[in-house]
C-alpha cells in the first residue's frame, strides 16, 4: 500500500513494515520521508506494536541525492522547512512508545543513516555500509544525525564518521555498537520482523508503551525522576491489570 | 558480631569489616511485603553503620531470590483503586520507599556486592542491578518477567538495566520478560564474574575484604562512591 510519498507499507500481524521506495538508490526526495499525520493515524488504526523500516531492493538509503538538494538550495527557507519537517519525523520515531528496528541492507548513508538512528535498534546484513558523506561535499548531516550518532556510538567514533567521512562495514557497526545484530542467515527486514512479533507476543500496548517510555526516560531524566516515573506506570499497570482480572471473574 | 535480632526475613552479620546481608526466607527466598519493610530499615541503618567497609548481599540456600510475590503485591496495591485517592498515595508511598531502599545500595558509602546462586528474578534482579559488583554462580538465572504478567518490572529494573546493558538489549529483555543464565549475563554486562556455584558467596566475601578500607587515606570508601555514581 502507497502512503502520499513514493514509499510503501504493510502490516504483518501488528507490526508495520515501512520500505523507502526508490531502488536501488532509495534516495530521499522529501527528508519527511512519510506526513508524520499519516503515521501516526496508521499506527493507531492498525494498533501496531512494532515497526521495522527497510529499503526496496539491495540497499537501505542513500539519504538525499546532492541533483534534489541543489535544485533545492536556491529557496533557503523552504529547504529549511523541509528539514524541520523531517526532523520532526524522526522525532516522531525516536520518541515513539513501541519498538522500531532499521533493517538494513547495503548502502545506509546520509539521510538513510539518519533514519536508521533515529529507531530503537538496527539490524543489518553482511554486506552493510555505513556513512555519513556530507563533509566530503562540505556539508553536513542535517537530520539531527549528529546529534543522534554520539548518543549512541560516543564522541570519538562520531567524529570519525562525520568528520571524517568514514565508511564503516558491518562488521565494524557491530562493535562500534552502531548496529546490534548482523543478521547472515536471512534478509534483516524478515529478521526484525520476526524478533519483534516474539518480543511483543502476548504483551498489551499499555505495557509495550510503559516500558519504551521508561528506556527513554532513563536518558531524558534524572535518576530520581525516572525511578518516580516507572514507580507510577508501574501502579497504573497493577491497576489495569486488577480490574481486567474483576472483570473476567464476574 | 552478630545481629539478628528484630528481623524475619533478613540476617545480618559484620566480620572483619565485611558486612554480610542474607535474604533469609529460603527456600525461594521470596522478596515479601514484609522483606520490603525489613531491608528499608536495614538499609536506613546502613548509612550510619561505622564499621563495615564493604557489603555483601546473598540467598540463603540454593538461590539468590525468586523476587517479589507479584500475587501478593496485586492483591496489596489494587484495592486501593476502589478506596479513593487516600489510599492511592499509599501505594505510591509503599513504591517509592522500595525506590529509595534499591537506591540507598547503589549510593552506599560502601561498595556493595551481590553474590548470586540459583534464581535471581524479577525484583531481585532490579535489587542486584543496584549493587556495585555482581558475582555469580554457574547455575544462576536472571530476568525481569514482569511483562509476562501484565506488568513492568516496578523497582528502576529498566533503569539499570539501561545504564548496564544499553537501551536496546533492556528493551529485549524487559519485554520478552525471558529468562538468561550466567554466560548472557556476562555478554550482556550484567553480571562481572562467573564463579562455580558453591563458592561465590566465599569469593565475594574474599573480593570484599580485600577491597582496601580506605582507598587512599584522606579519601575513604567516599572516594569510590562518588566515583561510580559519576558513570
Amino acid at each position: 500500500m502507497n502512503l502520499i510519498t513514493p514509499h510503501t507499507y504493510e502490516i504483518r500481524d501488528r507490526i508495520a513494515v515501512i520500505t523507502l521506495n526508490g531502488p536501488p538508490g532509495n534516495f530521499l526526495k522529501d527528508p519527511e520521508f512519510i506526513p508524520v499525520d499519516a503515521l501516526k493515524t496508521l499506527l493507531i488504526k492498525e494498533e501496531v506494536k512494532g515497526v521495522v523500516v527497510t529499503g526496496a531492493g539491495k540497499h537501505f538509503s542513500g539519504g538525499a541525492s546532492l541533483e534534489d538538494l541543489f535544485a533545492q538550495a536556491n529557496d533557503a527557507a523552504l529547504l529549511e522547512e523541509k528539514m524541520n519537517s523531517g526532523k520532526r519525523l524522526l522525532e516522531f520515531i525516536d520518541v515513539l512508545e513501541i519498538p522500531v528496528i532499521a533493517a538494513i541492507k547495503g548502502i545506509c548513508f546520509g539521510g538513510g543513516l539518519e533514519i536508521s538512528l533515529a529507531c530503537d535498534m538496527r539490524f543489518c546484513n553482511s554486506g552493510a555500509l555505513f556513512a555519513f558523506p556530507e563533509s566530503n561535499h562540505n556539508m553536513m548531516p542535517g537530520l539531527a544525525g549528529s546529534y543522534r550518532l554520539s548518543h549512541r556510538i560516543g564522541f570519538p567514533d562520531s567524529l570519525k564518521m562525520i568528520l571524517g567521512g568514514d565508511m564503516v562495514n558491518a562488521e565494524e557497526a557491530l562493535l562500534m555498537k552502531l548496529v546490534d545484530r548482523i543478521v547472515h542467515d536471512s534478509d534483516p527486514a524478515e529478521a526484525a520482523i520476526c524478533f519483534l512479533t516474539r518480543i511483543t507476543e502476548g504483551r498489551s500496548i499499555p505495557v509495550i508503551n510503559s516500558i519504551l517510555r521508561a528506556i527513554r526516560n532513563a536518558y531524558v531524566l534524572t535518576q530520581e525522576e525516572a525511578l518516580m516515573e516507572e514507580t507510577r506506570m508501574f501502579c497504573e499497570l497493577v491497576a489495569a491489570e486488577s480490574r481486567r482480572r474483576q472483570r473476567e471473574e464476574l | 558480631m552478630s545481629e539478628t535480632s528484630g528481623y524475619k526475613t533478613l540476617l545480618f552479620e559484620v566480620n572483619d569489616g565485611v558486612g554480610h546481608l542474607i535474604l533469609n526466607q529460603p527456600p525461594s527466598n521470596r522478596m515479601s511485603l514484609e522483606f520490603f519493610s525489613e531491608l528499608a530499615a536495614f538499609t536506613s541503618n546502613l548509612q550510619v553503620m561505622k564499621d563495615i567497609r564493604a557489603l555483601v548481599i546473598s540467598g540463603k540456600g540454593r538461590h539468590f531470590s525468586s523476587g517479589a510475590d507479584l500475587e501478593e503485591l496485586t492483591v496489596f496495591l489494587s484495592p486501593s483503586y476502589e478506596e479513593g485517592e487516600g489510599r492511592d498515595e499509599t501505594v505510591k508511598n509503599f513504591m517509592n520507599r522500595n525506590i529509595e531502599t534499591f537506591r540507598s545500595l547503589w549510593e552506599c558509602r560502601v561498595p556493595v556486592i551481590a553474590a548470586i546462586r540459583g534464581v535471581c528474578l524479577g525484583s531481585a534482579s532490579e535489587l542486584a542491578m543496584f549493587c556495585h559488583f555482581r558475582f555469580c554462580g554457574d547455575d544462576a538465572l536472571f530476568g525481569l518477567p514482569e511483562s509476562t504478567f501484565g506488568l513492568m518490572p516496578g523497582i528502576g529494573g529498566v533503569s539499570r538495566m539501561v545504564s548496564l546493558a544499553g537501551p536496546a538489549m533492556a528493551l529485549e529483555l524487559a519485554l520478552k520478560g525471558n529468562t538468561f543464565g550466567a554466560t548472557d549475563a556476562i555478554k550482556y554486562c550484567l553480571a562481572d564474574r562467573i564463579i562455580p556455584k558453591r563458592e561465590v558467596v566465599s569469593f565475594a566475601l574474599q573480593f570484599a575484604s580485600s577491597l582496601p578500607g580506605n582507598y587512599r587515606k584522606e579519601k575513604s570508601p567516599l572516594y569510590l562512591q562518588r566515583t561510580v555514581s559519576h558513570a
